[in-house]
This record gives C-alpha cells, sequence and structure tokens, in this order.
C-alpha cells in the first residue's frame, strides 16, 4: 500500500513536471530552447578594442580608409571618458591661436556643438591660467549618439558588451578571444588597436606594462542642486565639514578637502576616488560603489546644513571615470621633458596640449606650458617593445607620469586614435608591422582625414 | 641749438607731468582699453535702465558718433566701500564698448582710489585694475563675498580686505588690498549693464556701422560683429568682401563665424558662390567641411563650382568625401557628368568610399548609361 501511494506520487509530480516542460502556450507564444552560447569566428583588418575617446577615432579612421574594422566595447555606448564617465568637455584643440588637433575627432565634437546650437569658445583669446576656457563643453549624451552614427556609417562593426579574454599573435595574425552578454568569440585580425586605456589587450598579449605605486585618483562626475551658493555662510559650513572629517563620518580625500569647492562647482568634476581602477570588472565595480557611497553619505551631510537643506542630486554618470592605470613599456617612453619642450620627433603623428595635470589626494594644480609649446606624439610611443601589429591609443601611452598627467587629457587621445588607425590600416594594407609603414604614406592619410601631424602645412 | 633746448626742456616738462600723481595735477585718472570705434563722440544719449544692483543711479549714457553711430557707453558709479568699519564713496564713472565689452574707467577730478588704510592706487595698480576688468571670464564672476574676504566680517557686506586675510587663489584676480573694490566694479561691468549695451547698440545695427566694428583692433570685437550679421542686417557688397576675407587660415573662430554669418538669400549668388570656391582651395580639411556645410543653405548650385566639387571627390576622404556627397544629394545633382565622376569611385579599393558612390548613385537616379553599367558592375561584385 506504501509502495502504491508512493508510486501515484511520483507519477503524480512526473505529470507536474512534464507540464512544466510543456507549458500552455498562448496564441503567438513559442517555447524557447535554452541558450547556448555558440563560439563563432570572425576575420577582419582591424580589431579595436575599447570604444572610448580614443578607439572610436581610432576605429572610424581604419574603417574610412577602406579597411575591415571591428570595434569591441565592454559598456554599452561609445566615448567613454566623454560620455560614460561625464567629462563631456574633451579637453583642447586649439594651442596659442592655432588649432593642433583636427581630423576625426575635431569632426565629431563641432557636429556635436552644431547639433545642440552651442557655440565654441573663442580660441584667439589666450586661455591665461584658466585652460578650462578652451575646452568645448558637449551634450554627452548626444555626442554618444552622434559618435555611434558616425562609426556605423564608416563601416565599423561594433560589438558591445564585450571584452577580450586572450590575444596570441599566429601566423602574422591576432587571434583574440572575446566573451560578452551570450557571446563567445574569436576575432582573426591581422592588426590590433588596444584603446582600453588601461592597455589590457597588450597585458593580455604579453607585453610589459608601467604602473605608478599611486596612481591618481577617479572621479564620479554628478550634478547637484536646489541651494543658492552666494548665500551660503561658507565659513560655519567649512567648519562643520572639518568637524564631520575630525569624526571620521567624512573622508578627507573624498572631495579634496574642500566642501566650498564642491558647493560652488556643484559636482562638476571634484570628486575624487583613491585607487579607482577601470582594469577589471572587480576593480571599476569597487570604484563605482565607492564613489556612490560616498556622493550619497555627502548628500546627507549637505542637507544639514543651513542653506543646504533642499540639496539635491539632479544627475549622476553611470561609473567613476579613471584618469590613470596602466602604461605600455614602448619603442619610445614620453618623458616630462619632452612635453614641456614640445619636442618634435621624426615620427610624430598628432600633437597633445594640455598643462602637466597631476591630480592627487589634495586636489591638482595645473602646470602650464610655456607659450609657444605644442607637445608631439612620436608613433614609437604608441607600440609596445617586442610586438607586432599591435599597437596602442590613449591615456596608456608611453610617458612618464608628468607626461602621462597631460597626454591622458581626451582630445590627446583622439589625436593619437586617428594616427593609429591610419599606422594600422597602412600596416594591414602593406602587409606589415606600423613601425614599418613609411612615414610619409602614414603622414598623407592621416592629413586626406584631416588629422594634424607635427610639421604639417594644417597646422593653422 | 636752440632748437635742441627746448626739444630738451619740453621732454623733461613731459617727463615731469608723467611722473607726477594725477590728482597732484588735477587731470581725471582714466585708463581705458583700445575701443571698437575710434570715430569721435558727438552726442550723448540718456536710458533710464533697471540695473538691479544698490548703486544710486540707473542712467546708461550712450556716447554717438556725428554718423549716428554708437561708440561707447558710461556710467557713473556712486558706491560705498568699506575699510575696518569706516567708509568711503566710490566716484567713477564706468565704460563699455559697444560690443559691451569693458572699455575703462575714469574718476572726477581730484578723485582717487584708495586700498586699505586709505592708501591711494599707485599707477601701476590702476593699471592692473584695468586689466582685471577687462577679463570677461576672470572667476570673480563665480566668487561669493566669504570666498573673497574669509576672515571676520566685522564690518558686513562692502569691506575691503585689509590684510592677509584675502584667499590666495583670489588675489590672482584682483586688486591687492581693494578686493571688495575689484568684485564690485566687476560685477558692475559683467551685470545687467553690459546686457542693455549689447541691447542699444542692436537697435542701431547697420552693414556701415558693422564695418567699423569689423575694423576693431580687439578680436573679440570682429567675433561680436560677426555674429550680429545674419538676421541683423543685410549683407551688402561691402560687408560681404570684409567677411569673405576672414575666411582663411589665420583664425579658426572668425573663420567659422565668417561662414556663419552668410545667409541663404546671400547664397543665391553665383559671384559669392565662386567666391566660396575660391576659398575652398585655400582652406583647411576642417574649413573645407563648414563651406561645404554653407552650400547645403544655398538654394540651388552654380554650375562651375559643383564640378569643382564634383573633381575634388577623386582625392576627397571621409567627413570631406561625405559633406560633398551630402551636398550634392540635397540638391539633387543628378546631371551625368557628375555622376560619371561619382560613379568613378565605384571601383576604388577603398570600400568605404565605394560605398559612399553607391549609395549616392542609388539614391539619385542618374540616366547615364556609363553610370548604369558601372552601377551592375558593383551590384554584381557585391552581390547586392
Amino acid at each position: 500500500m506504501e509502495k502504491v501511494k508512493r508510486r501515484s506520487a511520483l507519477s503524480a509530480l512526473g505529470v507536474l513536471s512534464l507540464g512544466m516542460a510543456a507549458p500552455t502556450l498562448s496564441k503567438g507564444e513559442v517555447v524557447a530552447e535554452p541558450y547556448k552560447v555558440q563560439k563563432q569566428t570572425l576575420k577582419t583588418d582591424i580589431l579595436v578594442i575599447g570604444g572610448g575617446t580614443a578607439g572610436v577615432v581610432a576605429a572610424i579612421q581604419a574603417a574610412r580608409a577602406g579597411r575591415k574594422t571591428i570595434l569591441v566595447e565592454n559598456g554599452s555606448q561609445l566615448g567613454g571618458t566623454t560620455t560614460t564617465g561625464g567629462v563631456a568637455f574633451p579637453g583642447i584643440f586649439f594651442a596659442w591661436g592655432k588649432q593642433v588637433i583636427g581630423g576625426i575627432g575635431w569632426e565629431m565634437v563641432q557636429e556635436a556643438v552644431a547639433l545642440n546650437d552651442d557655440r565654441l569658445p573663442d580660441f584667439s583669446i589666450p586661455h591665461g591660467k584658466q585652460h578650462p576656457r578652451h575646452q568645448v563643453r558637449l551634450n554627452g549624451q548626444l555626442y554618444a549618439m552622434l559618435i555611434e552614427e558616425k562609426a556605423v556609417e564608416a563601416g565599423v562593426q561594433i560589438r558591445f558588451y564585450e571584452t577580450p579574454t586572450s590575444a596570441v599573435f599566429q601566423k602574422g595574425n591576432w587571434v583574440v578571444q572575446t566573451v560578452g552578454k551570450g557571446t563567445n568569440t574569436e576575432i582573426i585580425a591581422n592588426q590590433v588597436i588596444d584603446c582600453t586605456g588601461n592597455a589590457y589587450a597588450a597585458s593580455l598579449a604579453g607585453f610589459t606594462l608601467l604602473r605608478e605605486a599611486v596612481t591618481q585618483p577617479g572621479t564620479l562626475m554628478f550634478q547637484i542642486g536646489g541651494y543658492d551658493f552666494k548665500s551660503l555662510d561658507l565659513k560655519l559650513i567649512q567648519a562643520r565639514y572639518q568637524e564631520e572629517i575630525k569624526k571620521g563620518t567624512l573622508v578627507k580625500s573624498d572631495f579634496r578637502n574642500n566642501i566650498v569647492g564642491l558647493l560652488k562647482s556643484a559636482g562638476d568634476n571634484i570628486q575624487h576616488v583613491l585607487g579607482a581602477d577601470s582594469t577589471t570588472s572587480e576593480s571599476h565595480t569597487q570604484a563605482n560603489i565607492y564613489g556612490r557611497a560616498s556622493l550619497l553619505k555627502t548628500l546627507r551631510f549637505l542637507r544639514t546644513l543651513p542653506g543646504c537643506e533642499k540639496t539635491r542630486i539632479i544627475d549622476v554618470q553611470n561609473e567613476t571615470g579613471v584618469r590613470e592605470t596602466y602604461r605600455i613599456d614602448g619603442h619610445y617612453k614620453i618623458t616630462h621633458q619632452d612635453y614641456v619642450t614640445g619636442k618634435v620627433f621624426d615620427d610624430s603623428v598628432s600633437y597633445s596640449y594640455y598643462p602637466i595635470d597631476v591630480h592627487d589626494e589634495n586636489g591638482v594644480l595645473p602646470d602650464h606650458l610655456k607659450e609657444g609649446v605644442v607637445p608631439t606624439v612620436p608613433l614609437r610611443a604608441l607600440v609596445p617593445k617586442n610586438s607586432r601589429n599591435f599597437l596602442i591609443a590613449g591615456r596608456s601611452v608611453s610617458s612618464d607620469r608628468l607626461a602621462n598627467s597631460a597626454l591622458r587629457v581626451q582630445a590627446s587621445c583622439m589625436g593619437m586614435g586617428q594616427a593609429a588607425g591610419a599606422a594600422a590600416a597602412l600596416a594591414s594594407m602593406q602587409n606589415k608591422t606600423p613601425l614599418d609603414v613609411p612615414f610619409g604614406d602614414l603622414r598623407k592619410l592621416i592629413e586626406e582625414h584631416g588629422g594634424i601631424v607635427p610639421g604639417s602645412s594644417q597646422k593653422g | 641749438m636752440p632748437g635742441i633746448h627746448r626739444r630738451a626742456l619740453l621732454n623733461v616738462l613731459l617727463i615731469g607731468i608723467l611722473l607726477l600723481p594725477a590728482w597732484v595735477t588735477q587731470e581725471p585718472i582714466r585708463y581705458f582699453q583700445a575701443p571698437a570705434l575710434s570715430l569721435k563722440p558727438d552726442t550723448v544719449l540718456a536710458y533710464t535702465v533697471d540695473f538691479k544692483d544698490d548703486v544710486d543711479n540707473d542712467t546708461l549714457f550712450q556716447n554717438r558718433s556725428k554718423e549716428g553711430y554708437p561708440v561707447s557707453y558710461f556710467r557713473r558709479i556712486k558706491t560705498s566701500v568699506c575699510f575696518d568699519n569706516k567708509c568711503r564713496l566710490v566716484d567713477i564713472t564706468l565704460y563699455w564698448n559697444v560690443t559691451g565689452r569693458y572699455l575703462g574707467f575714469e574718476l572726477p577730478k581730484g578723485e582717487f582710489l584708495s586700498k586699505t588704510e586709505h592708501e591711494p592706487f599707485t599707477p601701476v595698480e590702476y593699471a592692473r585694475l584695468n586689466e582685471l576688468l577687462a577679463d570677461p571670464f576672470s572667476p570673480l564672476a563665480n566668487f561669493s563675498y566669504e570666498e573673497l574676504v574669509p576672515k571676520s566680517a566685522s564690518a558686513g557686506a562692502g569691506v575691503d580686505a585689509v590684510s592677509s586675510a584675502t584667499a590666495k587663489n583670489v588675489l590672482e584676480y584682483v586688486v591687492e588690498g581693494a578686493v571688495y573694490t575689484t568684485y564690485k566694479l566687476w560685477h558692475l561691468i559683467y551685470g545687467p549693464a553690459r546686457q542693455e549695451v549689447v541691447s542699444l547698440t542692436e537697435q542701431r545695427l547697420s552693414p556701415g556701422f558693422l564695418l567699423k566694428i569689423l575694423e576693431s583692433p580687439d578680436a573679440s570685437d570682429k567675433i561680436w560683429a560677426l555674429n550680429h550679421i545674419r538676421g541683423y542686417v543685410d549683407l551688402t557688397p561691402e560687408l560681404r568682401k570684409t567677411v569673405l576675407s576672414f575666411i582663411d587660415n589665420n583664425q579658426f573662430n572668425r573663420a567659422e563665424r565668417a561662414i556663419n554669418a552668410l545667409e541663404p538669400k546671400a547664397l543665391r549668388s553665383d559671384t559669392l558662390q565662386l567666391a566660396l570656391l575660391e576659398k575652398y582651395v585655400r582652406v583647411n580639411y576642417a574649413l573645407k567641411n563648414q563651406l561645404i556645410l554653407k552650400l547645403k543653405e544655398a538654394p540651388r548650385l552654380n554650375d562651375q563650382l559643383k564640378t569643382a566639387l564634383a573633381r575634388s571627390l577623386a582625392s576627397a576622404n571621409g567627413e570631406l568625401l561625405s559633406n560633398t556627397l551630402d551636398l550634392f544629394q540635397h540638391h539633387r545633382v543628378a546631371d551625368p557628368e557628375t555622376g560619371r565622376i561619382i560613379a568613378g569611385l565605384l571601383q576604388n579599393d577603398n570600400n568605404f568610399l565605394a560605398r559612399k558612390a553607391f549609395t549616392y548613385l542609388k539614391n539619385v537616379k542618374i540616366e547615364d548609361r556609363i553610370v548604369e553599367k558601372q552601377l551592375n558592375a558593383y551590384r554584381l561584385k557585391h552581390n547586392l
């Protein structure tokens, strides 16, 4: 009897599980098969890894030069620091009254300015010690859409939500494995451009990377409102802030020990997240959580202050922007001395223009370039030692810490991106490694696409 | 010989006069920037304005030239600035350029500006004040009063910083010892008065007046004038000539604003279109693109211009190629000659160029046997 009972119970369960396996379908519904991640292989001329400031430009340049181009980006949109990071003021394109960074980066920026009815700053008026006067302010979200449109139009195959897991050079091509949401892809590319900003692909490929013992802090960009700065009792606010720091409820370095600065800037490029590192999901998660937690804690504190009771968050970026992680050990390392003297190399492919700008836990004190100085980037600084068919562009450029603090800025990264895209395109066409491409060919291609090469007739 | 003596004597006298403090010579103290217009004031008109500040004066004066052009504006200011609980009146006249730019200041005869302890400004400090006030982007715009004087506010608002209390980051933008004076004057200059000046000038705009402003030695005046052509005045032949002269590689902003100043109506002119073509050949990549975009506003394209641009396609790349094809598509350019030039790109090794050409030819039907043949070959090659 017991057995019978158990059997009928089991068969009842069987009916139940059968019922679960074959659900009643409404009209139009179908049963979805379990998703299987299928490995696929793609072939391309150029693979750009990282769709940020430099990567988008590199990919568009390569595609417009007629090369089949894939762009792998681990986020959901292009633009990186300019868009996802919220630093929608992409640096400085003019120096001493002349344009020094042009081409694809400038095209994208100018189009975003025009479509938003914004005005360009007057670059003919020297910025003096206030270099942000020459920053072009953009609508970040508009910019993200525009650059995506341009990449697609150029024929770039964009793969969002993907990241590489290995990179091996085999028989004259790179074989890069990537994973993404439901994807597992092998990409065979003749040339790779690492625009991750962290030299992540270069690291996977086994090239030597350099890093400072203490890197610059990151920043979560946000906007607060709901108070009238000019009517605040700043002395009292500063005293209350110091009390909280003493008690340990607020952290001095989170807002540069400057609560007045936070209120004045309303959140624009003021927060510091020490040790922020975007190289891996884990390190970036940590930076994001820290940035948000610190903001929330500070918001709650602000709302206890006289005149700030109604302080509110207007906007917060999706992630903490990162200033500095890894740099490649390239064929040439740009030094601080090179930068501040505006050294022009035989293989200079782009200009850079920004003050030496090292953020630390106390804030930042930009060290401005002397009048007339416009630093340059040699192609060798974009090529890791012992590499073939491999370039980097962006803040991972081979450079010392001080030079890097200026080179990392977006406009400079755009210039490097275009140069790297052109070098990779030519290397792929000529079946060479980028350093073997005749420099005349490279200069010609960059200039044909509006880029400005040091010594070029385009400058000015 | 007597002539030389006389000259030497005059020199000594001149140096002596220059060295004498202005208040001793009783000459009014005046510091000025270069004006946009070098015309002499002929008449003065008074306008009542709500300046929304604590200065007890609601009149803005406009100086006009014989021709009736505004040449400058001024406002008389009498306001208190206090030192250590002792207040004194600042009596000054502030001047604006016709474009709203700060022009200068003048003190009544015998008046002088003073710092802490009523110490008079030195000539160097007057010159520094003049420069500080000329900076429209000064951080003074955003400093709060408490940031300027982070000491105990014993005398309340309107107190000038006495000693070392002024924050280091503020000192760069003020005359030391006259923090509040600098701050207050800067805010009076860039406050509602500035907008009022611009509005009054806008009411007097004419091609001749703008031509005068375009001659200004100040770069920002030129930009201002270029921004006040389109939608404000007719582009007369003289004005057009001047605007075109600014389209060069020397100053991007000026060139970009000059291109922007050309309105669609003016672009009807074949002469203007051909002048732009001449510029196109000479300017850099970024400006070439601006010119192509501008031509989209023209009601039609001049044939000579169209052919020249079509021929330039063979060497165009990237953005320039895209923009030129967009321009042709916008104007529905479908003549066989242009069609054949574009069809020539179908065989280009660069897929991007070939694809762009294909998209164009597919969208703009061109009835030409050669074009058709090349299109079919492209379709066959790419299985389209």
